[in-house]
């Protein structure tokens, strides 16, 4: 057995290096392009636009990993956005601390509801959550009765929480946001990675019939991976709330594309099982760093971002399917081989002689 | 006589207006195997689920060690110590080996401590003699090491009932020799071993007590040496069957209709040459993974192959796609009926005119679905396909049915050469000799058959030629009834047997 670098690394940890590759070398390739790129300026707008997206990402690729799908984060996002701001301008005098509790909370229940629906009746999540995209969607149309909300009606310390700096080098400006949303990937990460609560998320979506007969609780599983992501949208809707302040009714839309597009670029199998959030964190900052950067981009037309996405994302799944395929072209023929050769040498023979004869 | 570990006492279950288990009763003893047989539909497959807490019982008790208990979950089952394995193996392909063993074990910490994990799993396996990674995803394991790791999982949670349900449906000869050490290991360690399997042969090799089913109900259960096979056999079909591995040579055979010369797929098989004759039946024995399967893809045009000549009826032909191998008069049964075989939730109609589609279509492209049904009903009476209604889905018919429906399919397209894969693997006597039957009428119609099968007994009453491969090459070739059980094994798994090429 050769212990080389190559065989020795994790398709997991080779697919992060490769995503680490493509951002450093999409940041290089702008700075060509645009003038001016490489500043403080870029760094801070990025990351708190990636603070958010990262959020609903990381719930995102919960449910993806026990084979499902959340189309109604974006909805999700723009409910809570819109509610919590309508209540804190109401209140203004609520505890700044329940501000988030209460977006988390609401969340929750709209992923609460999808995972009932999903795991009690058996449903396809895909179409469970197109549903509720729109139901929840239109809810926030008819409770808003088309009006918005705007930075003035809010509490000026929710508005200011959006700059609020956790700590600063130099020009570079690191906002709390952008750290509780790093802190909030890290322990979904670690959760998922070390307790055996979290290894079932992935036991459920690489065989949900196994899962079953291994006595893992598969509904309640599938429930939970709908709540968390409900909870983190609620999270990102509050940042959303804080760092926007003027809320209409199509907040948070087409906020399910990017963090699909994160969780596939960042190498979760969409067929469930298999992935990180680190994955995760680089899939939605590569994503997002070329979304800005296109805008300034001359060469082309902003209209074409979603173009780019879309392709970015096309580009995963090819390169996805093809490494599958020679991981595992690669392995059985390994296993074929190893197989082959155990069963000669531990075969019980029923006559010796003809064993001796072979090896002459 | 030692107290029994676990008891089902007058268990009765219905589903609709079928009773797939009709106050049946079992108790297993710890340190025996007890073989469980019954034709498909028995209700073999309910027991476990009810013993497995996957269903609930409508009438009868479940005793523990004396206690009566309920199970409304698998969860309650595992912790009276009960573990089932499955004909398929339950891993999670993309979890590796130790994960897969521990995926569920509540006594483990919550936290996970992969160093510990790997350490455990190894001892784990080792106690099964046998060498496997656990640092290997399970999804690259053979199926016969993915069996082993669903063991391991049991063995890890100490459980004292070990259900194991047809075990031994997918393995080779070989690897059915290493379970039986691991099911006699754990008979030693005090174990209670439920042995469901359709293989006689292997029942009475490993089992101490034998029970027979029938329709839900309990017929007999007696010590292994106080019955015969065909006693056993008599009292699952309820019916004396005479010379159900007789074998019965084909009438006559015609001219050569399949020539293969040097053919060759890297890393598959290698310079692979013989010939079939119309009305022949030439059979392909040997270990899972010899390559058998790969020259059947190549014939088919699934797998093309690298190098070689095959010739249909004198002309040389190159089939590049499975297209192309119906065109040349050639089906291939797969070993794999969910994956290449039928579409589960289609009807019975639908999957058998599936291949022949265009040849039902009128004028504007539309499906004759009167010439459908004609056609289906036709083959559901020449091969006995029980189903109470063509339109049901066939996912809803027994194994052995579903084996029948996959045949007519193919049949449908009229072969000259029929490629079959493991055509009986878990269905159960009766249905197997039907099966038998219909692969020798269709050779006797003059139809070039090859089959694949890893169940000796079945290669040496069908064949009238075997011959033997490994690692990808043939090593030996014999005529009708020069072919043994010995002489066959020899070759397969490497010893130099008689009659080696």
């Amino acid at each position: 057995m050769r212990n080389t670098f190559m065989s020795r690394i994790s398709p997991t940890s080779m697919r992060i290096l490769a995503l680490l590759f493509v951002l450093i070398l999409t940041i290089l390739f702008f700075s060509t392009q645009i003038e001016n790129y490489l500043n403080a300026r870029l760094f801070n707008r990025i990351s708190t636009s990636v603070a958010i997206i990262l959020l609903i990402a990381v719930g995102q690729s919960v449910v993806v990993l026990t084979r499902n799908i959340d189309l109604s984060v974006g909805s999700v996002v723009g409910f809570v956005a819109y509610f919590v701001g309508g209540v804190v301008g109401a209140f203004p005098e609520i505890p700044a601390i329940l501000v988030p509790v209460l977006a988390i909370a609401l969340g929750a229940c709209f992923g609460a509801f999808n995972g009932f629906l999903v795991s009690r009746f058996n449903l396809p999540s895909i179409i469970v959550t197109l549903a509720t995209l729109a139901i929840f969607r239109s809810i926030l149309v008819e409770f808003t009765d088309g009006s918005s909300i705007t930075t003035a009606s809010l509490p000026d310390w929710l508005t200011e929480f959006a700059r609020l700096n956790a700590f600063v080098v130099g020009n570079f400006r690191v906002r709390w946001m952008v750290v509780i949303s790093i802190v909030v990937a890290l322990v979904v990460h670690v959760f998922l990675t070390r307790f055996r609560a979290g290894r079932q998320f992935y036991a459920v979506g690489s065989n949900p019939e196994a899962a079953r007969v291994a006595g893992i609780n598969v509904g309640r599983t599938v429930m939970q991976a709908f709540v968390i992501s409900g909870a983190l949208a609620g999270l990102a809707g509050f940042m959303f709330l804080a760092r926007f302040g003027n809320i209409t009714i199509v907040a948070g839309l087409g906020l399910e594309l990017k963090s699909v597009g994160a969780v596939v670029v960042g190498g979760v199998n969409i067929f469930g099982g298999s992935g990180s959030v680190i994955g995760v964190l680089i899939g939605a900052s590569l994503i997002d760093l070329l979304e800005t950067s296109l805008v300034r981009w001359a060469l082309v037309s902003e209209f074409w971002r979603d173009a780019v996405l879309g392709m970015l994302i096309l580009l995963a799944v090819v390169t996805d399917t093809f490494m599958s395929r020679r991981l595992l072209a690669r392995p059985t023929a390994k296993a074929a081989a190893a197989k082959t050769a155990a069963d000669n040498t531990a075969a019980p023979i029923a006559a010796p002689g003809a064993r001796q004869a072979e090896g002459s | 006589m030692t107290a029994p570990v676990l008891e089902m006492r007058e268990i009765s279950k219905a589903f609709g207006n079928t009773r797939a288990l009709d106050a049946f009763s079992i108790s297993l003893e710890p340190g025996t195997i007890h073989a469980l047989v019954g034709e498909n539909g028995a209700g073999k497959s309910t027991l476990i689920k009810v013993m497995m807490g996957i269903h609930q019982p409508d009438a009868g008790s479940i005793v523990v060690d004396g206690r009566e208990v309920t199970f409304r979950t698998t969860q309650e089952a595992q912790a009276a110590a009960l573990a089932a394995i499955y004909q398929e193996p339950m891993v999670f392909p993309d979890l590796d080996v130790a994960e897969n063993i521990f995926i569920n074990h509540h006594a483990r910490p919550a936290f996970v401590r992969w160093r510990a994990l790997y350490d455990e799993a190894s001892a784990v396996i080792k106690r099964l003699g046998v060498s496997v990674d656990p640092r290997r995803p399970a999804g690259s394991l053979t199926l016969a090491e993915q069996q082993t790791v669903e063991i391991a999982r049991a063995i890890s949670l100490d459980a004292r009932v070990l259900i194991m349900d047809e075990p031994s449906a997918s393995l080779s000869d070989h690897e059915v020799r290493r379970l039986f050490g691991i099911a006699r290991a754990l008979r030693a360690a005090g174990v209670a071993v439920l042995y469901i399997s359709h293989r006689l042969e292997e029942v009475f090799e490993i089992a101490d007590t034998v029970t027979v089913m029938r329709d839900g109900k309990h017929v007999s259960t007696r010590p292994i040496a106080d019955i015969t096979e065909e006693r056993v056999v008599a009292e699952m079909v309820g019916r004396d069957m005479q010379g159900r591995f007789k074998r019965m040579p084909s009438a006559q055979t015609g001219d050569v209709l399949l020539r293969v010369e040097g053919l060759s797929r890297a890393g598959a098989f290698h310079d692979v040459s013989f010939t079939v004759r119309k009305g022949e039946i030439l059979c392909f024995s040997g270990l899972v993974g010899a390559g058998r399967t790969d020259v059947a893809l190549a014939l088919f045009g699934i797998a093309p192959p690298d190098h070689g000549r095959i010739e249909i009826a004198g002309q040389p032909v190159t089939i590049s796609s499975p297209a192309v191998a119906q065109r040349h008069g050639i089906a291939y049964v797969s070993e794999d009926r969910r994956k290449l075989g039928i579409a589960m939730a289609e009807t019975v109609t639908a999957n058998i005119t599936l291949p022949m589609l265009d040849s039902y279509c009128g004028p504007l492209g539309l499906v004759d679905k009167r010439a459908e049904s004609a056609d289906a009903d036709t083959f559901r009476e020449r091969l006995d396909i029980r189903a109470a209604d063509l339109n049901m889905p066939v996912g809803t018919l027994s194994g052995g049915n579903q084996q029948k429906v996959m045949l007519a399919k193919w049949l449908n397209t009229k072969p000259r050469l029929l490629l079959v894969d493991e055509p009986t693997r878990g269905i159960d006597i009766g249905a197997k000799a039907e099966v038998h039957r219909i692969i020798r009428d269709l050779a006797a119609q003059g139809v070039a058959i090859v089959i694949i099968s890893s169940d000796l007994p079945e290669v040496l009453s069908l064949a009238d030629r075997v011959i033997v491969m490994r690692e990808g090459r043939f090593v030996g070739e014999f005529q009708g009834e020069s072919a043994t059980d010995e002489s066959v094994m020899h070759l397969a798994v490497g010893a130099a047997g008689r009659g080696a090429a």
